[in-house]
């Protein structure tokens, strides 16, 4: 791209899947009226004590093991101290010695390529309060205080906006199909912040950093990256430089725009929570926790391309944790997962879409969607009669036969009698089929009428004409 | 061995912790968190090879709590701590871009 190396690295705040937050049992929730989820503990009022949420710890050691990062055994927290309206204990309780998990990695692939993506540690800590500011004042809404977050920090190993934001998919991924987290960056469930430099040489130091903060979306973490390796390209080829500094991406703008300027380090002056004694992670906590990860996306993606369905389809499927985790009960199943996946992503996608529902929310038990393959397979139903009782078969109890009897569908059951005829007098007009494949319109007109001769007429020519032309494909 | 911090030192400290001092706190400060400072050095030379020791001085687990939710306080309750509110929010003067 330049005559520059980028390097980014990005730290990213997961909100956790808890039913409360990490050190009081006020609730764990989202768009409620303002400061209706707290206690004293979020409002930091003197004399308070933190408890740990154990669901907390359980929740980090997952997100450890699917990031493949070693598990610390003992550790503690600390005391990050500032003064901000949006923390009033004045410090925010967090890992900075001893991060829960370190040293791992997530693989991800950019234009074919796979690269292992480093992570360097990841660690427990408090949310703060939510702050608002409008005109002179700010808001404060304290219902975020104390949601239980993991931060999750990259070593600066990636090279371009595509590689993070080929990193943050993975991330999501594996951190949404784990119940870690709900991952919504609209609602700040996840949020990213990336660290750019550049320099000439891989042998330079790296070159002044430059950090973009809370970027609304995974695109624009691409957008944003890219953006800024042009501006501090151009900054470096006029000969100039410039100062560290935070940066964050306007949408509007399409581009980076200059927050602050740092002078100097920041001053957290850390020291560990005396308040919180050391917390200890077990074998059987580990063990107890891996048991309930299930079946990860890129495993998914593996298994059903090995099962026949196509490699389009594997990855719609892990698009949809819930059409996932339903066409993962037919794995075992004899039965044809191409059709089965075929039909998920087809009609019942488009039926669950108009009417906003998931897959469970239907009447489709696992035994009626068998039945329903095993009709498709068969040709006992055809794709176009399929529309005409698709909202039956969601929403109805009954068995699909007993649908198709009385849904009052001509020809339907005729189907595999018309296709009979249909294959009859295509294996004996060879000429005529090669005429219509080299293009003749006129072939079929012919096959047709010798379709409707031997079927003395008894054929709906609607499904006959439908089966010929699927047929001859 | 000094007996006070430097202006500059003490400055730092003060804008860290968002106080505003005249010039004979100043002075005063100097020496006062120099002598907290030589205190703690004294602390410094105990020899603590168990680094344990620093945070707690009990080997005892932490106790986990399991994750059930408890009694919270409504918003009145939390407004009417506050110096000041808007409708059930804390306002506090705008203080913008210095999140942790």
């Amino acid at each position: 791209m330049s005559k520059y190396i980028p390097t980014i690295g990005v730290e990213v705040h997961v909100e956790l899947k808890t039913n409360t937050k990490i050190f009081s049992n006020s609730i764990n929730g989202y768009g409620e009226m303002a400061n209706s989820l707290t206690n004293v503990i979020d409002l930091g009022y003197p004399g308070t004590l933190p408890t740990l949420n154990k669901e907390v710890l359980n929740l980090a050691i997952k997100a450890a093991t699917v990031l493949n990062c070693k598990i610390r055994r003992e550790m503690h927290f600390d005391r990050k101290n500032y003064f901000y309206p949006d923390n009033p204990k004045n410090y925010q309780i967090t890992q900075s010695r001893t991060p829960i998990g370190y040293d791992g990695y997530v693989e991800v692939e950019v234009n074919g390529v796979k690269k292992k993506i480093e992570i360097e540690e990841m660690h427990i800590e408090e949310d703060t309060c939510k702050s608002t500011h409008r005109g002179t004042k700010t808001l404060l809404d304290f219902n975020r205080a104390g949601v239980p977050l993991i931060e999750i920090v990259t070593k600066p190993c990636m090279n371009s906006g595509e590689e993070a934001k080929a990193y943050l998919e993975k991330l999501r991924e594996l951190l949404f199909y784990t119940d870690v987290s709900d991952c919504k960056i609209e609602e700040g469930s996840m949020r990213a912040d990336a660290n750019v430099s550049i320099r000439k040489n891989e042998s330079d130091p790296f070159g002044t950093k430059a950090e973009i903060k809370n970027i609304g979306s995974i695109t624009n973490v691409a957008i944003s990256i890219n953006k800024e390796i042009e501006r501090q390209t151009k900054i470096y080829d006029s000969g100039e430089t410039f100062k560290p500094q935070t940066r964050r991406y306007d949408d509007k703008l399409g581009d980076t725009v200059l927050m602050r300027v740092k002078e100097t380090g920041n001053d957290y002056r850390y020291f560990p929570e005396p308040d919180i004694p050391f917390v200890y992670v077990t074998d059987e906590m580990i063990e107890n926790v891996v048991k309930t990860i299930p079946m990860l996306p890129d495993e998914r993606r593996k298994v059903y391309v090995e099962k026949g369905v196509s490699e389009v389809n594997a990855n719609k499927l892990v698009q949809n944790r819930a059409l996932s985790d339903y066409f993962n009960e037919l794995l075992n199943e004899n039965t044809n997962l191409k059709i089965a996946s075929n039909l998920l992503l087809g009609d019942i996608s488009g039926y669950l879409n108009k009417n906003e529902k998931t897959i469970t929310e239907t009447t489709l038990t696992k035994e009626r969607f068998l039945e329903l393959i095993n009709r498709m397979e068969d040709n006992t139903l055809t794709s176009k009669n399929l529309k005409d009782i698709l909202d039956k078969i969601l929403e109805e109890t009954v068995s699909i036969e007993e649908i198709i009897k009385t849904s009052g569908i001509e020809n339907i059951t005729d189907d595999s009698a018309i296709r009979d005829v249909v294959k009859s007098v295509i294996a004996e007009n060879p000429g005529s089929v090669e005429d219509y494949k080299a293009g003749h319109d006129r072939a079929i007109k012919y096959l047709m009428g010798q379709v409707m001769k031997a079927s003395k007429g008894s054929a709906n020519p609607k499904i006959a004409m439908d089966i010929l032309v699927e047929e001859l494909q | 061995m000094d007996d006070r911090l430097s202006k500059e030192e003490v400055l730092h400290v003060a804008e860290l912790a968002r106080i505003a001092i005249s010039e004979s706190e100043l002075e005063k400060y100097q020496i006062q968190l120099k002598q907290i400072m030589d205190s703690v050095d004294k602390i410094k030379e105990v020899e603590v090879d168990d680094d344990q020791m620093l945070i707690a001085n009990w080997s005892a687990p932490t106790k986990l709590r399991e994750d059930v939710e408890g009694k919270m306080l409504s918003p009145k309750e939390v407004i009417n701590n506050a110096p000041r509110h808007s409708g059930n929010y804390i306002e506090v003067p705008v203080v913008i871009g210095e999140e942790a």
